[in-house]
């Protein structure tokens, strides 16, 4: 599977008034996992949207497993989990995925049995005959997963999938996107959720205000953004390193957490120097540890300055 | 094909299994029985047969005539039935005529089981009475028109008889002068006895314009609120991923319509049971057969029953898409009201032309209407059970409604599709003017 599941062309999408997508383009290739990630209003439900030809592009166009046909006569081969959740709250849960199954095209019997399965792997079997209505959020967020998945798409869209699940569940939906992507499919997910996406994404593509901003592997993506990393963990006189983080001739960028810190070194500085410096100023340490610089350092120094100038923007 | 049938299914199954659907599919014919039993008891608890005490404070022995008069009415009409009165005659004299009908009095108006020998009333005749018609009657039943009426035509006419003997008229004449008339109704249709009486296609036409009218109403309604539901549910992102607004609306309507389908056909089965076991059913109520056949229900001729299944079908269709394409314009019931009224109007006016037609079912607004496809479904079954349609006229009437059909579908499918994932504002009509030409 060399073809892109997605390839997305200069497309623009408007709404009265705003440009929600702006010149976007590029390309999901087939297997593995890649992460949308954007800041709230950036784009990354739209996006998923026109992919999924709920939404008409007004310039550029969308091309899916490179054929003609548009995302619902595909709809077979695709699952989609839209940001917005949605279920008949008076189905019975079992009937409801035999229903997706069937939009799908799966036959009747065999939509049945996936269905049970699913609701045997998420854990939410006992549920199979309860009304949507009387399941918690998170279980019915679980059931619209499986309705999404119960025919074996080979591209995945989840619009952010993990909002709004406890950690146990979280962890139960993450296994299943790995183990969708190890069978060699493909999964789409949008998240502001940095940590996750470094976690498991292969490709990520970061968009803000309609417009790419980065876009490429994690590994690529973390080597272009460059520069020297160093993560701090302190025990004890955090007070004393004051003086040595306010360095600007040392330290270009401090990302504090309280017992931990992420800085850059400043162009031309050492690691070695820091280290020093905070020794003699007696500084507990716990860690210290030149880094590849994280996503989330990344994506708030991309996109931290734009969301600055459009709230500005909104403001004025 | 086989995603329109799962649309269908699950609007059918899932309809069909609430609450409200089993409750009043069960109500209305536990509503039929009590329509076709309860006059039937009602009249039959008037025709008890009651003990009237006649006082006779008349010079003439006016009383012996009036209580033969009485004790001659019957209940009912075969040669066993019973005697409606029970009389008994009790002289008086202007002097003590208060003391004897106070007396009198006193035991009327019990029920039967309190006072054994009371009376159901107190009749008393005076000389006047046979000069200027004036009696009294004191009863537990003045209440009941169609007992009084009965109890005083009975003495009218023994009133007469003994004013007609006075004359020097014959007795037995005086009795076959006195025979009422009695008169069958039978509707002609074109020079054709149809064997209905008057009554029977009255309510045959009544019934149909009426059946119609409450089920697009209610289930051209329920189109609109499944719409609006699956709006705010938002499931809509996830059926629009993989049906087409065709197949959504196609499969919405059409499954919506079945159901109430299904509820026509457990309505209609029970009346023809109700109207071909309604004399075993009335003697389960303990009541004459002939007291149950007071309720007609009329039956259907097949030819009516295919024309009325066929404008129901399409009329159904045709509002279904329209109520359907309005829910996919609004967010909410409450901002459907603003454009449901139009449709709603046209139903108003197509059910209520049913009236005019019972009257005319031949006249040029009967005609004209059975061409406009929103007034066709209850104006032409109505006009084919009054009267004979010439077939031209209902193959004309049956093309227009399907060409119409096709239009709203194809209308509605434009604006479900754009309309379904509009949230937050509704359309203006220029907007939905371009949602249509998109």
């Amino acid at each position: 599977m060399i073809a892109a599941s997605v390839r997305i062309e200069s497309v623009t999408k408007r709404f009265s008034g705003h440009t929600a997508v702006n010149h976007l383009s590029m390309e999901i290739a087939a297997g593995g996992i890649f992460g949308l990630l954007g800041p709230n209003g950036a784009g990354k439900s739209t996006t998923i949207r026109l992919i999924m030809g709920i939404l008409e592009p007004d310039e550029g166009k969308i091309v899916l497993f490179d054929s003609p046909h548009n995302s619902r006569k595909l709809s077979q081969r695709i699952g989609y989990l839209p940001e917005e959740r949605g279920l008949y709250k008076k189905m019975k849960v079992l009937d409801h995925l035999i229903f997706l199954g069937e939009t799908k095209g799966i036959g009747r019997a065999d939509a049945r049995r996936r269905a049970q399965a699913w609701l045997e792997r998420l854990g939410v079997s006992d549920w199979a005959l309860k009304k949507v209505e009387d399941l918690s959020k998170g279980m019915q967020q679980k059931v619209q997963f499986a309705g999404a998945l119960l025919h074996e798409p080979e591209l995945v869209i989840l619009d952010e999938p993990f909002s709004g699940l406890d950690p146990v569940n979280a962890q139960v939906m993450k296994d299943i996107v790995v183990a969708i992507a190890a069978e060699g499919r493909t999964v789409l997910f949008s998240t502001h959720v940095m940590e996750q996406a470094e976690r498991m994404c292969d490709h990520i593509a970061i968009i803000a205000r309609g417009e790419m901003v980065v876009n490429g592997t994690v590994a690529q993506v973390k080597e272009d953004f460059g520069g020297r990393h160093v993560a701090l963990g302190f025990t004890h006189d955090k007070a004393r390193a004051a003086n040595v983080l306010a360095d600007r001739a040392l330290i270009a960028h401090v990302d504090d957490y309280g017992a931990s810190a992420e800085l850059q070194m400043a162009e031309g500085a050492d690691p070695e120097q820091l280290l020093a410096a905070l020794v003699r100023e007696g500084v507990g340490l716990r860690r210290f540890e030149v880094v590849e610089p994280s996503l989330h350092a990344i994506f708030i120094a991309k996109v931290g300055a734009d969301a600055a100038t459009a709230h500005a923007g909104v403001a004025a | 094909m086989k995603k329109i049938i799962a649309v269908i299914r699950r609007e059918f199954v899932e309809r069909v299994r609430t609450k409200a659907f089993v409750i009043s599919t069960v109500l209305l014919p536990v509503f039929m029985v009590a329509m076709v039993l309860l006059p039937a008891l009602m009249l039959s608890g008037g025709d008890r047969a009651s003990r009237v005490a006649v006082v006779d404070a008349s010079t003439t022995g006016l009383g012996q005539s009036v209580s033969h008069a009485l004790e001659s009415e019957k209940l009912g009409s075969g040669p066993n039935a019973k005697a409606r009165y029970t009389v008994e005659v009790f002289a008086a004299t202007s002097d003590d005529l208060t003391k004897v009908r106070d007396g009198l009095i006193a035991k009327t108006g019990f029920s039967s089981d309190k006072q054994k020998d009371g009376w159901n009333g107190v009749l008393v005749l005076t000389d006047d009475t046979l000069a200027s018609g004036k009696l009294a009657y004191y009863g537990g039943n003045v209440g009941s028109l169609e007992s009084m009426s009965k109890l005083q035509r009975a003495v009218s006419n023994a009133l007469a008889g003994v004013r007609l003997g006075k004359s020097g008229v014959d007795a037995d004449l005086v009795k076959r002068a006195m025979t009422p008339a009695d008169m069958n109704t039978t509707k002609v249709s074109d020079g054709k006895l149809t064997g209905q009486s008057g009554q029977e296609s009255f309510m045959i036409a009544y019934f149909m314009g009426f059946i119609l009218y409450i089920a697009i109403l209610i289930y051209g309604q329920q189109t609109m609120t499944s719409v609006i539901e699956e709006k705010t549910s938002r499931i809509m992102e996830v059926l629009t991923s993989s049906l087409t607004p065709f197949q959504m609306l196609l499969g919405k309507v059409l499954g919506v319509g079945l159901a109430g389908l299904a509820q026509m056909a457990i309505w209609g089965g029970t009346v023809f049971v109700l109207s071909s076991q309604r004399a075993p059913l009335a003697a389960i109520f303990g009541m004459s057969a002939d007291a149950a056949q007071s309720f007609p229900i009329p039956s259907m001729a097949p030819g009516l029953l295919l024309v009325f299944l066929l404008y129901f079908a399409l009329g159904f269709m045709l509002y279904g898409a329209l109520y359907a394409a309005i829910g996919a314009m609004c967010n909410t019931i409450q901002e459907t009201q603003q454009y449901a009224i139009f449709v709603t109007v046209f139903i108003i006016v197509g059910f209520f032309a049913v009236f005019a037609l019972i009257k005319d079912p031949t006249g040029p607004l009967g005609v004209t209407m059975s061409y406009i496809p929103f007034f066709a479904p209850f104006t032409m079954p109505v006009r084919w059970s009054l009267t004979s349609v010439p077939p031209l006229e209902l193959v004309v009437s049956l093309a227009l409604m399907v060409v119409a059909l096709l239009a709203c579908v194809w209308l509605a499918a434009r604006i479900y599709r754009t309309g379904i994932l509009m949230y937050g504002k509704k359309p203006s009509w220029r907007e939905l003017w371009r949602w249509i030409r998109a």
